[in-house]
């Protein structure tokens, strides 16, 4: 009996073979005709392998949640430095676990993986408004178009399964393609979203068998067949490739096909959470009204990235708390608060922790002082980011920002610096992780970037 | 989302002037002060004021400005309005209670009551801010001298170029010299089948017929200029085209059928606008009139009902943009819905962004933070017409829809297809039907059920009473249903904006006169004290002195003919965007495209019949090197279709396409309701609905582990043959033909596309049962034109290509269907396979 897998591996051309077939001879020599997902030995032994990144999108405040400020809390009231009142936190901070770390009680449960957890407390970026910072911080720059994180891991350390995307995001925001897309590097690297904006996917999800995605079956065809059609859709695919002789669309077609019909057995099987014990929904918040969708996403992370996915977004939008921030950040934390520390330990009790690097953050942080009474401003100067697990240090702080949380003033790490510490993480030096385009190397840095070496296990 | 406010100290010199406290009686202020004043301080200073420090619900009692703003449920007051007024809601203990767990003395309670039905005068002003600007005059004047959007286009002389004969209009002497001076040279002309493929989808979205085919070939080969000039001038002429163009409009007008965000309740009146912008490029209007006629449509004379109807559909464009109607406060919402407002008419009209001037002074531009609140001003005096006609009865929103509007009733017989006949005596029953509900409201509020029971049952009955109100409300006297539209209205007194330090509506500072950006402006407004200046603002944007009108627009026109725009950046001509490419092409086009009378058609015409136009995509190389972008044009861009061409284009070959207007659209016929889950929501359950955000039922319980179907939603439109521009777009919602090929967000405005190959478009191309219906049509289509396999092969290429197939794909596709067969499927089965892989082959979506 035939199988996809069989049928693929009969396949007349490799899977690919096609990412390169349009590049110029030079370029195709420096980098031999090979499956382009393959994996990829790093540059440097490293421990972390893969990455789950929790992008917190709307610029969640600092100075309530990861980044203790006790002056804040002394000096309520006081004249912020760029105008309107400081405002202390409405949240209490605490010592937690054995290294102490500060955390609020906005986050109870992540709270108690603080051993776990490096925090680093001196992010800053260039852009002060959501578009600019969400792009710059996916991709370096948001100037131009350009590869994002996801996809400079995947071209750098290639996918472990050869049935799924090497980069999935769940749920990701309305417009944001460019956040996930390889821009000049060939298509295969950019990511593939599962479940759109708002949310609605993952609350209607119900992870049954049979239950994924959209149109991810053909009601008519048995694989033998779909497999001879796309034969012949790759055929005259590739034959318009060498007319156009450098067309990264077509390229983009062709590989998006392969993959497409590989992941029509892999990704309901992958999806299919029915066999998850009643103990691991409850870790991750599952069946509750607060934490039901969110909690669904990050055991789907999990779940792909056991299955070999090298980078896994998952998007928890509206933290934009300009007003009613009590409240509003307070519901915003409950929806991530349990999915969050479930993945933590569902990660810790598989092992998996270890070489997992577990991301979390948002494009800005927050003004220490109020807006609208019970808000607070973006703030691009000064935030926090943690991460768990994949090589980091457990229950360390790094950096830090002035006494009220304005600005990043111990040892600052920019967006660019962060950036060359992940993929550092990763076993990837910054500087030679490089793609040749238009005659010039291109790299996630660009010119920039320092390894924050001290968050180093 | 707000902009972030300047990192920088704003200067605030305080002065006590601009109140209105000495317009108050001796009597007023007696009143205030002995019973209001003492109150107020004794029992709610407390927790509501500036004092309390953190205070409750976000209200604070203790100025005027701020008891009229309210806290997180709305203004505490509402002078003259008591049902309005939370404060005397919450002292008679109706949805809030207050003083907590204790009422206020009867006496003391009538006080307050006419307190708010005086005016509820108030001498507690606010000392008030005012904010300087930064950005100094000289600054403005400055950039207006030396920045190249703020100056007026000019024609240029023609350049010098060295391959006279390859250029054949002015557009291609502009580009041609900038090609030679960077050392490349234009590709080669590409040939008659890639040119008509083309032509026809840029100008109709849809592809060309066999027979087009052949006859355009035919004229190609005596003369390719006539050739194209015919065709050109038919496609202009298809109702097609208005659909094609009009769309590309509706993706920067942000156009949708719902609100979108928390509250996602529909617009059942938006498929006028769609309608009105289609026959706006169809009748190939005037650019500059359809600026105004969207701006300001309402003020425009009219000759007849009918010329004031259109007028006033086209003000749509300001009232359809995304709104969160959970937004409790009514000067928040209001202050971004005007918000909104400027944003849509500056980027969309001006390729400027003034919208982050509504916190601070514009970081990289010259516009002063009162810049934008002079047209804050403009357009808050202007009501906005967006929702749900009320009758007297009243208004009975959900709990999560906080904010309601109503619609304009337009002088014309043509209701939507909600709007029913009543008779009298069905108008009857509905009113007695109302009256019971309102008495049922009135019991409930005595009975003593639990307090979410309560809550429960008064949505459910406010659900059905808003039904009932809107229902008395749709139709005239005669029982005859009213013809409704979105769109705006003045206001009867024009006032002018106060400016909002970092943007906050309870930090007022001076007020702005109203006006437009100094830096497009060479003198201030002039805007009478009795009008808002809406007509003006269009007037000023419309006219051939604004730099950047003209340049926007035929930057649009360019972009979408030749695969990226002069200026790459669309909505940016600032100091941010992207500089053009080819500044004096720009100039050029613009002001032909003012000479031509701001004809759209005319700019299309001279730009499809440019030798510019013709190019192979031939890639090359080392030209490659010098010009990655291809932003001097040595090759024409390969341009992926977009997500309506796709479908369209399908539809057409398989003949299965509608090419009619279907009045209206579902959401029309679904009337006001909300959108959850995917679905549009009958009426009759709306109210159920509306629970279940807060209380969320059912979710919870549900276990993980069952299963939801594929559901067949008109939303989705999987069923519909009609163009896709007339397919629902409902906000978050929109069908997946459209969105798995990076349909424009339409809570955004969208001048530039995103074009992704995903494995999602795959899958859609695959397995997708509209595909293969559409697969299995086109089959049956060629099957029936003949039964010999060669020109049924033939045919499929021509069709789906536009162009024969070549030698090997002839032979590819002969070989899949004999294997098919052989392998046991039917002749029709394999045909259809083989039509679909055509419509999954990138050939078939990309225009070369």
């Amino acid at each position: 009996m035939f199988t996809r897998r069989h049928l693929l591996q009969s396949a007349t051309m490799g899977f690919g073979y096609l990412a390169f077939a349009g590049m110029n001879a030079a370029q195709a020599d420096q980098q031999a005709p090979q499956n382009p997902l393959a994996p990829k030995e790093p540059h440097f032994p490293a421990k972390a392998k893969r990455v789950i990144f929790l992008f917190m999108g709307g610029g969640p405040s600092h100075v309530d949640t990861f980044d203790y400020k006790p002056a804040l809390a002394k000096d309520e009231g006081k004249s912020g430095k760029y105008g309107g009142r400081l405002m202390k936190s409405p949240w209490e901070f605490r010592q937690r676990g054995q290294s102490g770390l500060w955390i609020s009680d906005v986050f109870p449960e992540v709270a108690k993986h603080a051993d776990d957890m490096t925090l680093i407390r001196s992010m800053h970026c260039d852009q002060p408004l959501h578009p600019g910072a969400t792009t710059q911080m996916h991709t370096g720059t948001s100037q131009f178009i350009r590869p994002s994180l996801g996809s400079w891991t995947l071209y750098g350390l290639g996918n472990e399964n050869d049935s799924l995307p090497g980069f999935v995001s769940l749920n990701p925001p309305a417009g944001g393609a460019r956040n996930m897309g390889s821009a000049f590097l060939p298509a295969i690297y950019s990511g593939t979203k599962i479940g759109g904006p708002g949310g609605q996917f993952f609350q209607r999800f119900r992870g049954g068998s049979g239950e994924t995605v959209p149109d991810i079956r053909n009601p008519n065809l048995t694989d033998r067949q779909q497999r001879a059609q796309l034969d012949l859709i790759q055929t005259l695919n590739r034959e318009k490739l060498q007319r156009d002789k450098v067309q990264p669309g077509v390229e983009g077609v062709i590989e998006s096909y392969e993959l497409a019909f590989r992941m029509q057995d892999a990704l309901p099987a992958l999806m299919d959470t029915s066999r998850e014990t009643q103990s691991t929904l409850d870790m991750y918040g599952i069946g509750q009204n607060e934490t039901d969708g969110f909690g669904k996403q990050c055991l789907l992370a999990r779940r792909f990235v056991e299955a070999g996915v090298r980078f896994v977004e998952v998007t928890h939008n509206g933290w934009d708390q300009h007003r009613n921030l009590k409240a509003d950040l307070q519901t915003r934390a409950e929806g991530c608060d349990r999915p969050i520390a479930g993945l933590l330990q569902d990660l810790k009790q598989r092992d998996m922790l270890k070489d997992t690097l577990v991301i979390w953050g948002g494009e800005f942080g927050r003004t220490p002082a109020a807006q609208g009474g019970d808000g607070r401003d973006h703030n691009n100067k000064g935030f926090t980011t943690w991460m768990a697990g994949g090589g980091v240090k457990g229950g360390y702080s790094y950096g830090g920002t002035d006494e009220h949380g304005y600005a990043a003033v111990d040892k600052p790490c920019h967006i660019h610096d962060w950036h060359a510490t992940i993929l550092h993480l990763l076993g990837l030096d910054h500087k030679r992780l490089t793609y040749r385009y238009a005659g010039r190397d291109f790299r996630l840095t660009d010119v920039h970037g320092n390894v924050a070496t001290e968050i180093l296990a | 989302m707000l902009p972030i406010r300047a990192a920088s100290i704003l200067l605030i010199t305080l002065f006590a002037g601009i109140t209105s406290a000495a317009e108050l009686t001796t009597e007023q202020r007696n009143f205030f002060e002995s019973k209001i004043h003492p109150v107020l301080i004794r029992e709610c200073y407390g927790c509501h004021s500036n004092k309390a420090g953190n205070v409750r619900g976000g209200l604070r009692l203790d100025t005027k400005q701020l008891t009229l703003l309210g806290g997180g449920s709305g203004p505490a007051v509402v002078p003259g309005d008591l049902d309005e007024s939370l404060l005397y809601n919450a002292i008679t203990h109706q949805d809030f209670e207050m003083p907590p767990n204790r009422k206020l003395p009867q006496t003391v309670i009538a006080d307050f009551r006419k307190w708010i039905e005086m005016g509820a005068p108030d001498p507690r002003e606010k000392a008030l801010g005012e904010i300087q600007s930064k950005v100094k005059p000289e600054d403005i004047q400055q950039a207006k001298e030396n920045f190249w959007a703020y100056q007026k286009p000019v024609k240029h002389p023609l350049p010098q170029v060295q391959h006279q004969d390859w250029a054949k209009t002015d557009i291609d002497r502009f580009v041609l010299a900038r090609l030679e001076q960077a050392g490349l040279q234009p590709a080669e002309d590409a040939d008659a089948e890639t040119v008509l493929r083309r032509l026809c989808f840029d100008l109709n979205g849809l592809p060309p017929t066999p027979e087009q085919i052949a006859f355009f070939k035919k004229g190609w080969q005596q003369d390719p200029d006539r050739a194209i000039a015919y065709v050109v001038d038919r496609l202009l002429e298809k109702p097609q085209y208005g659909e094609r163009w009009g769309r590309h409009w509706l993706d920067v007008a942000r156009y949708a059928e719902s609100t979108g965000r928390t509250v996602n309740m529909t617009f059942p009146e938006a498929w006028r606008y769609r309608d009105y912008v289609i026959d706006s490029f169809n009748e190939d209007k005037p650019f500059d009139r359809f600026v105004m006629e969207q701006l300001a449509g309402d003020l425009l004379s009219k000759k007849s009902d009918e010329e004031f109807a259109k007028n006033l559909v086209a003000t749509t464009f300001l009232a359809i943009g995304s709104k969160d109607l959970n937004e409790a406060n009514r000067i928040q919402f209001r202050a971004n819905l005007i918000d909104e407002q400027i944003d849509a008419t500056t980027r969309v009209f001006l390729g400027t962004s003034v919208a982050c001037a509504r916190c601070h002074d514009h970081k990289f531009d010259p516009i002063p933070q009162a810049d934008y609140y002079a047209m804050a001003g403009v357009f808050q005096s202007m009501e906005t017409f967006f929702g749900n006609p009320q009758s007297e009865y009243g208004a009975f929103q959900g709990l999560q829809e906080r904010q309601t509007s109503t619609l304009l009733v337009m002088p014309i017989d043509d209701p939507s297809p909600g709007g029913k006949s009543l008779s009298d005596s069905e108008l009857q029953r509905i009113k007695d039907d109302l009256e019971d509900k309102k008495s049922q409201l009135v019991d409930l509020r005595r009975s003593s059920s639990n307090p979410m029971q309560l809550l429960r049952q008064r949505a459910i009955l406010f659900g059905s009473m808003s039904v009932l109100s809107n229902q008395i409300a749709s139709v005239d006297q005669q029982g005859k249903p009213y013809s409704f539209c979105m769109g705006v209205q003045e206001v009867d007194r024009p006032t002018d904006a106060r400016l909002l330090v970092r943007g906050e509506i309870d930090q007022p500072a001076q007020q702005v006169p109203r006006g437009f950006l100094q830096v497009l402006s060479n003198e201030p407004a002039k805007i009478g004290s009795n009008e808002s200046g809406r007509l003006q603002l269009a007037e000023w944007i419309a006219s051939e002195e604004n730099p950047l009108t003209a340049r926007v627009m035929v930057n649009r026109i360019w972009q979408h003919l030749l695969g990226q725009g002069i200026v790459s950046s669309t909505e940016n001509f600032g100091s941010t965007g992207q500089s053009p490419s080819h500044p004096e092409l720009l100039d050029q086009l613009s002001t032909r495209f003012v000479d031509s009378g701001w004809s759209v058609k005319t700019m299309i015409r001279e730009i499809v019949t440019s030798r510019v136009y013709r190019m192979k995509s031939t890639f090359n190389e080392s030209f490659h090197e010098i010009d990655p972008e291809n932003q001097l044009l040595w090759r024409a861009n390969p341009k992926r279709l977009d997500a309506e061409a796709i479908r369209d284009a399908m539809l057409a070959i398989s003949d299965e396409i509608d090419l009619d207007r279907p009045h209206a659209s579902i959401v029309a016929k679904a009337g006001y309701t909300r959108v959850a889950n995917g679905q549009l929501r009958l009426p009759q359950d709306t109210s159920a609905g509306m629970m279940r955000g807060p209380f969320g039922g059912g979710m919870g319980g549900g276990r993980f582990g069952g299963r939801f179907g594929r559901i067949d939603n008109p939303l989705q439109g999987e069923k519909a043959k009609v163009r896709s521009v007339y397919l629902p777009v409902v906000r978050d919602e929109e069908p997946r033909s459209l969105s798995v090929f990076d349909f424009a967000d339409s809570s955004g405005i969208i001048g530039t596309r995103e074009t992704s190959n995903t494995a999602n478009q795959s899958l859609y191309m695959m397995n997708n049962p509209f595909v293969i219906q559409q697969s299995e049509a086109f089959a049956k289509r060629i099957a029936e034109q003949s039964s010999s396999t060669d020109r049924q092969v033939e045919l499929a290429f021509v069709m789906a290509y536009g162009r024969p197939a070549t030698d090997s794909e002839t032979k590819a596709a002969e070989s899949f269907l004999r294997k098919f067969i052989a392998d046991g499927a039917s002749r029709s089965k394999a045909l259809a396979m083989l039509c679909q892989s055509l419509f999954a082959s990138a050939e078939f979506r990309y225009l070369d």
